[in-house]
């Protein structure tokens, strides 16, 4: 019966009219849209932000006896940097910002299932990130984004200011997962079954669960950190019989299929923007989106493989090294599958897809690097080192950064109808790319070399690489602020995109640019996946969407 | 799908680049930069040579073929608008492949470093081993040897001879790495971590701390002004001068860690029967009847007057059944965590002297 109500469009079609105050339509709004464009503003200055106090580091380390900062300063500012950057700028990115943007018009719908919901998770992350700031005032936290304790627990007071920023973005994720995980399973158009759902939907579809699930431990664990800060429970005090590394498992619980969440949704992207811009399938549509779930699967047995050199018993550890190599087989099926996508292609190196053709090169660098640390022996040595932070920056910047620039580039004229200029666009690209290899290539072989992460003074052997790096960092800072120049002007002076630019034929691009209030007049009905390129579109149901003639919405039940 | 002439020559090209890769590899001169300081580092190295062959053969083929095809694809002029591409959906003997060749990899590399940690895991210490717990402070090391009283701050090993090394923290998780050993454990306070292996090189060595542990983490290395010890494989005779230098130096200097004051307990009439009663009911739940280091949350307490390894005490006194009562009495606070005193454990000095003439009993 309920079945019989969707697919007659009794869900699907339930509309509300559109707010015309300022407040409700642009600061209060539940349309899913300028949520997304919402999320993407806040995400955006955390980024300028959390993008200075990365500068700030390499200004440091350009001397071996730093002099820039003192210690304690580099140290809150590092801190700061990686929370940040993976609590403030990627997450929300790829969820709150392109997830609610694209995806429930890619699946046909006209909101996500909890428009309130999404209100709220939206405002929430603001708030937390001005409380994360703001523990600047108090004294902010030092031990790094893990705050291990008891390092964390001699930390300033803002330590505590921290935990409870983060514990705030917890729960808008997990809210964000609810909302997204619902509206996948029940607002598809009629026909869109899951093996005809666009691949990003797909990422998003996969990481819902992971922002539900794996945040409560995290929740958990900076609710005890918090407690024990404030109200002295000794949860992580080994002299009152507490654990140190009961907050390792808890926060890695959390933070390795965090990873995933901070790469499955860019994995996505890079699925529609690859095919789109080859003019062809893509390879292996099936093996991509069953080996996200493989990915999401295996992430959650897989923590304590940050645990090697911590003291976690020898029999445990094997099964974490072994699992954990296992996530190379997913992945690598991934990256095989999308090379093959430009066998055989017309390719347009148009800035999106030389940002996905990057992705392709600097992740897969990061994936293999992964299975090296999985390898224990070998992470006895590479562990705490920055060989690590080489490791963490081709994966977070090489890939879910390079997937989230290329999505911007992909989706800017479904936001704003204009498109971004194609020459600065370029020059982005390239600057972008040399930049961040020049940056982080070097940390390779500076940590197998013996220079210790999360250091503001070292061995004044290891200078003058990390002078080229910094060098480099400039310049990925540059392209950066091109990116910007770029979204600024192009809003007002970009060429005019109409509703689908790239030719791609996913439901979002058969609609006008800017997508309109409701999305869609009349819900779609689908019956093929998007990819065919050549053959007519799959859908359906969507020949009133780009005239001009308003055709009467349905009424509002 | 057809495969041209251009195609196989890009896979000539991308075969020899990554087999110049792989030979690179196999060759590349690794101890003369970084010297292979004890017995194990030379295969952890031969891993590492393993994954960077294979990594790097797999890295170059990816993007190899992305180039070459972002060259041997792009959109043409005389291609217009609307032109396709092969509409290929899937080829299931090209996926098989793709599931393969990762598989084979994870496979390969899952049997050697399964074989390889199971030799650097810690064995039952046997034989000839030289026991030695390593501390680590804010911002700083210090060492126990058998033998020595308190705690030194430079790290002496005689090479060839087997070590057992116990480390824990007095405050924050520390990390012990020394980048030519390919060694590396963390420091955490309340928990022993214990490594096995054996000097192989003579030198001096760069001890760096890893583990994020406050404002002086970057000068926690050897050669600053914070922590100017080394770490020194030696010759036996010069490790043997050494010892026996430091044992004498260290015999007059004044405890590490301070017991209050002299025990006060008589022993005389303990009744090792009702001490083992009173050790299930009271100390069980944070000691084992087990060698040191098998840790609940304090060490282990078989044996704890009669371990030659042990020699010491936590509190750094000789393991004497006086000086046990003196912790049992006064309480102890240090890297492994606190122990009761008296007031708080709640011994009477009958108990107490139960107590020590059960663990006495014990070898």
């Amino acid at each position: 019966m309920a079945v019989a109500a969707v697919h007659s469009g009794g869900i699907a079609d339930h509309i509300h009219p559109e707010p015309q105050g300022i407040l409700r339509r642009y600061i209060f709004s539940i349309d899913h849209k300028i949520i997304g464009i919402q999320y993407m503003i806040t995400a955006g200055i955390f980024m300028i932000l959390g993008g200075m106090l990365a500068e700030m580091i390499r200004v440091q380390l350009m001397r071996a006896n730093g002099g820039f900062m003192t210690p304690d300063t580099f140290n809150t500012v590092f801190s700061i940097h990686g929370s940040t950057m993976v609590w403030l700028v990627i997450i929300p990115m790829l969820t709150g910002a392109f997830g609610n943007l694209i995806f429930p018009v890619q699946i046909g719908a006209r909101d996500v299932a909890f428009p309130w919901l999404n209100m709220i998770s939206f405002w929430i992350f603001p708030v937390a990130g001005l409380m994360l700031y703001s523990s600047f005032l108090m004294g902010a936290p030092t031990a790094g984004w893990t705050e291990y304790p008891p390092m964390s627990l001699q930390g300033q007071p803002g330590t505590s200011m921290w935990a409870a920023a983060i514990f705030l973005i917890g729960v808008s994720s997990t809210m964000t997962g609810i909302n997204f995980l619902v509206t996948i399973l029940k607002m598809r158009a009629p026909g869109m079954t899951f093996t005809r759902m666009p691949l990003f939907v797909w990422g998003q579809f996969v990481t819902a669960p992971l922002l539900m699930i794996a945040t409560t431990a995290l929740g958990a664990a900076l609710a005890a950190l918090f407690i024990q800060r404030e109200f002295g429970v000794p949860f992580f005090d080994p002299t009152k019989g507490g654990s140190p590394l009961l907050w390792q498992h808890m926060f890695w619980f959390y933070s390795h299929p965090a990873v995933y969440i901070m790469i499955l949704p860019a994995f996505g992207g890079i699925s529609e923007i690859l095919p789109t811009f080859a003019r062809k399938p893509i390879f292996g549509y099936k093996m991509i989106a069953f080996s996200s779930c493989a990915i999401a699967i295996l992430g959650f047995m897989v923590w304590a493989h940050h645990m090697f050199t911590s003291g976690v018993a020898p029999a445990l550890q094997l099964p974490f090294m072994v699992l954990t190599m296992l996530i190379a087989i997913p992945t690598g099926i991934k990256i095989f599958s999308w090379v093959t996508t430009l066998f055989g292609g017309v390719l347009r190196f148009a800035t999106p897809m030389l940002f996905a053709t990057g992705f392709l090169a600097t992740f897969t660098m990061g994936g293999i690097t992964g299975v090296f640390l999985a390898a224990i022996p070998f992470d006895l040595h590479a562990h705490g080192t920055y060989f690590i932070v080489a490791h963490l920056h081709y994966v977070l910047v090489g890939g879910s950064l390079m997937g989230i620039l290329a999505m911007l580039f992909f989706w800017y004229p479904k936001m704003t109808g204009r498109m971004m200029n194609e020459t600065l666009g370029k020059w982005a690209f390239w600057l972008f790319f040399i930049g961040f290899n020049g940056t982080f290539l070097p940390m390779h072989w500076l940590g197998m070399w013996g220079m210790p992460r999360r250091v503001a003074v070292y061995d004044p052997q290891f200078q003058t690489w990390n002078q080229i790096a910094s060098l480099f960092s400039f310049v990925m800072t540059l392209a950066l602020l091109l990116v910007i120049v770029n979204v600024l002007w192009s809003m007002k002076n970009g060429k005019r995109s109409g509703h689908n630019p790239w030719g791609a034929r996913t439901l979002e691009w058969q609609i006008p640019s800017p997508m309109p209030y409701y999305n869609f007049k009349h819900v779609p009905s689908v019956f093929s996946t998007p990819y065919d390129f050549g053959e007519p579109l799959p859908y359906r149901g969507l020949e009133e969407e780009l005239s001009d003639s308003s055709a009467p919405l349905p009424a509002a039940h | 799908m057809h495969l041209d002439r251009g195609f196989w020559t890009a896979t000539a090209v991308i075969v020899v680049l990554s087999l110049l890769a792989i030979v690179w590899w196999i060759v590349a001169p690794i101890q003369s930069i970084m010297p292979e300081a004890v017995n194990r580092a030379a295969q952890i190295d031969l891993l590492f040579r393993f994954l960077a062959a294979t990594g790097s053969a797999l890295w170059i083929a990816v993007l190899g073929y992305i180039l070459y095809f972002a060259l041997r694809y792009r959109r043409r002029p005389d291609q217009g608008d609307d032109a396709i591409g092969l509409q290929i959906h899937d080829n299931h003997k090209l996926e098989l492949w793709w599931t393969l060749i990762p598989t084979l990899f994870v496979v390969a590399l899952a049997i050697f470093s399964v074989k390889l940690f199971l030799e650097i895991e810690p064995v039952n210490a046997q034989g000839n081993t030289l026991v030695i717990e390593g501390l680590g402070h804010q911002w700083f090391y210090t060492f126990r040897y058998p033998g020595i009283h308190g705690e030194v701050k430079e790290m002496h090993l005689p090479v060839g001879q087997p070590i057992t090394l116990h480390v824990s923290s007095y405050d924050v998780i520390h990390s012990f790495w020394i980048p030519d050993m390919r060694l590396k454990v963390d420091m955490v306070p309340g928990l022993i971590n214990t490594f096995t292996f054996t000097p192989t090189r003579v030198g001096r060595y760069e001890l760096i701390c890893t583990e994020f542990c406050g404002t002086l983490h970057g000068d926690m290395r050897s050669g600053t002004s914070n922590d100017p010890a080394y770490v020194y494989i030696d010759p036996p005779y010069k490790y043997k001068a050494w010892y026996d230098a430091t044992q004498k130096a260290q015999a007059n200097a004044s405890d590490a860690v301070q017991v209050a004051s002299a025990g006060t307990v008589s022993l005389a009439g303990g009744n090792p029967a009702a001490g083992k009663a009173l050790f299930v009911q009271k100390c069980s739940a944070c000691h084992a009847l087990a060698p040191f280091d098998q840790k609940i949350v304090g060490p282990g307490l078989k044996g704890v007057l009669h371990d030659p390894k042990h020699p010491t005490l936590v509190s750094g006194e000789p393991a004497t059944p006086d000086n046990v009562a003196k912790i049992l009495q006064n309480g102890f606070t240090g890297p492994m965590g606190m122990m009761p005193n008296q007031t708080a454990n709640g011994l009477s000095d009958k108990d107490i002297a139960n107590l020590v003439a059960f663990l006495n009993s014990l070898k």
